[in-house]
């Protein structure tokens, strides 16, 4: 519309036709743009990478490039796959634990002053501890098995998900608290109805970092001890100085951490949505 | 029911509320005020902001407990929050993620009544106060006024009693607040309720209470208890009207004598819910 109106009927037809197009192709240009932008700036990178590396004739030990990194994706994805399994389990596990663990542990916070004074202090404290250092003490006390490694990333996702879910209960509007008051309503009722929805973005935002660190953790845990899994992996390809092989391994690690992350947003989405339409 | 009963749906009597921060410093929010509504009238707490009026609603809601005194609602000692009091508070805490008649259903959840028995009820109140189109649409997409008409229509579906307001109208502007004035009027003629509403302005006061008690600051009592003349229902052109202009001349006068009469330090706001 706005390119008909532009078009005075003395111009000529041939820029009428060029804008009318660029009238219907602007604004799904507009609409796609958050997409097509960070596509466009990694396809970028990758060309840039590949160009440098061939012009400079880096060594692939040094450098693949993203070229023979695909090939070895494509060749090695059995492989690949294989050691991806227990990662995403583990992952998921420790994931899982740390959610029921420090919601529970929130809950009790926020309706326990003792515990509150008790706990909370300590907690901000240790969040502000390098946890990952701590990865060879479960070694130490839980020996090499998949529990060391799910109960470590336990450990490192656990903070996140505690602070963000006591901060979301502790910031429900007091005047509503008040309103359900006014109800009669009980505890329950009233953490349920109101403190709980209230607090599920803080919730879920807690979650999504917490879900990248337990990612974190068990890749911590399977470089220090594994049989299989994509940090066991990783260790394994660069003691034999395969570097295409650790990349190859990277980038599914990059999959699949997109991918939990997704799901927690999914999750999100569809609890918020539940709550809408109730 | 006894007469007195009847005469005396609500009496206050004597009531204090003092707030303790530790031993030394203690504020006196509420000092004896003593007074008491039958049942069906309309009464406004008029008083400058820090005068505890608010205080003294909640103490009467049973949302706070009184130092000294006693509070009985219809009979009864107030010892804690009642289904039969409704309570309209500054802002209009809807729940953000449920749809306007949802919110106006919310007390009907909460005290586990057969919603399918409401439904009827919230939607001749969402139209009543103009919002039938609106039904469906979460608070976000409403404007400040209609989501205090959302939480009116929420605080009457339950059908209490006694209506206890405070500043319901406050966080609106001039014209939306006197729209609400003459809705809230015109729903209280229907839904005939006792009522205590909390205001800082002295036309609002007069415009919708049959009685209006004055509250001063420092010592936070009652200076004034002023029966209100004007037939209902009441038009907004009342407020032109020269009755209506000397009573809130009064009025002002019993505000500003005690006002200033000694530079009172402004009591701290506290929030009434730990």
């Amino acid at each position: 519309m706005t390119a008909e109106s532009r078009a005075a009927p003395r111009i000529v037809a041939a820029p009428v036709r060029v804008a009318a197009i660029g009238a219907l192709i602007a604004p799904n240009l507009r609409r796609l743009r958050p997409v097509i932008l960070p596509v466009a700036t990694a396809a970028a990178v990758l060309a840039v990478w590949q160009v440098i590396v061939a012009t400079l004739h880096i060594p692939a030990v040094i450098l693949p490039t993203p070229v023979e990194i695909g090939g070895e994706l494509v060749r090695g994805l059995p492989v690949l796959l294989h050691h991806a399994v227990p990662t995403t389990l583990d992952s998921l596990m420790a994931f899982s634990l740390a959610t029921v663990l420090g919601v529970g542990l929130a809950i009790a916070i926020t309706y326990s002053p003792l515990l509150r004074d008790t706990f909370y202090p300590n907690l901000v404290v240790f969040q502000l501890v390098p946890k990952i250092a701590l990865a060879p003490l479960f070694v130490v006390w839980l020996g090499i098995g998949s529990g060391s490694r799910i109960v470590f990333a336990t450990f490192v996702s656990f903070f996140p998900i505690v602070i963000a879910a006591a901060v979301g209960f502790a910031n429900t509007e007091a005047s509503t608290l008040r309103l359900c008051r006014s109800l009669t309503a009980s505890e329950w009722q009233s953490f349920v109805m109101v403190r709980f929805p209230f607090a599920l973005p803080a919730i879920f935002s807690g979650m999504k970092i917490a879900m990248t660190m337990a990612v974190i953790g068990v890749i911590i845990g399977e470089f220090i001890s594994a049989k299989a899994g994509l940090g066991f992996y990783v260790l394994y390809a660069s003691s034999r100085m395969e570097t295409a092989v650790i990349f190859a391994a990277l980038f599914v690690l990059c999959v699949i951490g997109l991918a939990l992350f997704g799901a927690v947003a999914l999750a999100e989405e569809l609890v918020r949505r539940s709550y809408g339409r109730r | 029911m006894s007469a007195t009963a009847l005469e005396r749906y609500l009496e206050v009597a004597e009531v204090s509320k003092i707030y303790r921060n530790g031993t030394a410093d203690a504020v006196e929010a509420v000092s004896s005020v003593s007074f008491s509504v039958p049942r069906g009238q309309f009464v406004a707490i008029l008083g400058p902001s820090g005068c505890g009026k608010s205080t003294l609603l909640m103490m009467v809601g049973g949302l706070e407990e009184v130092t000294a005194g006693r509070i009985t609602v219809n009979g009864t000692s107030m010892t804690g929050p009642r289904t039969s009091i409704g309570v309209m508070f500054q802002d209009s805490t809807l729940l953000p993620w449920k749809s306007a008649v949802d919110n106006v259903l919310f007390p009907i959840r909460v005290l586990k009544r057969p919603l399918d028995g409401y439904r009827d009820m919230a939607r001749q109140l969402l139209e009543r106060v103009g919002l039938d189109d609106f039904a469906r649409k979460k608070p976000h997409e409403l404007s400040g006024g209609m989501r205090q008409r959302v939480a009116i229509c929420r605080a009457l579906v339950y059908d209490p009693e006694l209506l206890l307001m405070d500043e319901p109208f406050s966080a609106l502007d001039a014209i939306t607040r006197d729209e609400m004035n003459e809705l809230l009027l015109d729903l209280w003629q229907q839904y005939t309720k006792t009522a205590l509403f909390v205001t800082h302005s002295i036309r609002e006061a007069v415009f919708l209470a049959d009685r209006v008690l004055v509250m001063t600051r420092r010592p936070s009592t009652i200076a004034e208890d002023l029966t209100i003349p004007f037939a209902r229902p009441r038009p907004m052109a009342i407020g032109e009207s020269r009755e209506f202009n000397e009573i809130c001349g009064h009025l002002r006068e019993r505000i500003e004598a005690n006002h200033y009469r000694r530079a009172a330090p402004i009591m701290p706001r506290r929030e009434l819910v730990a």
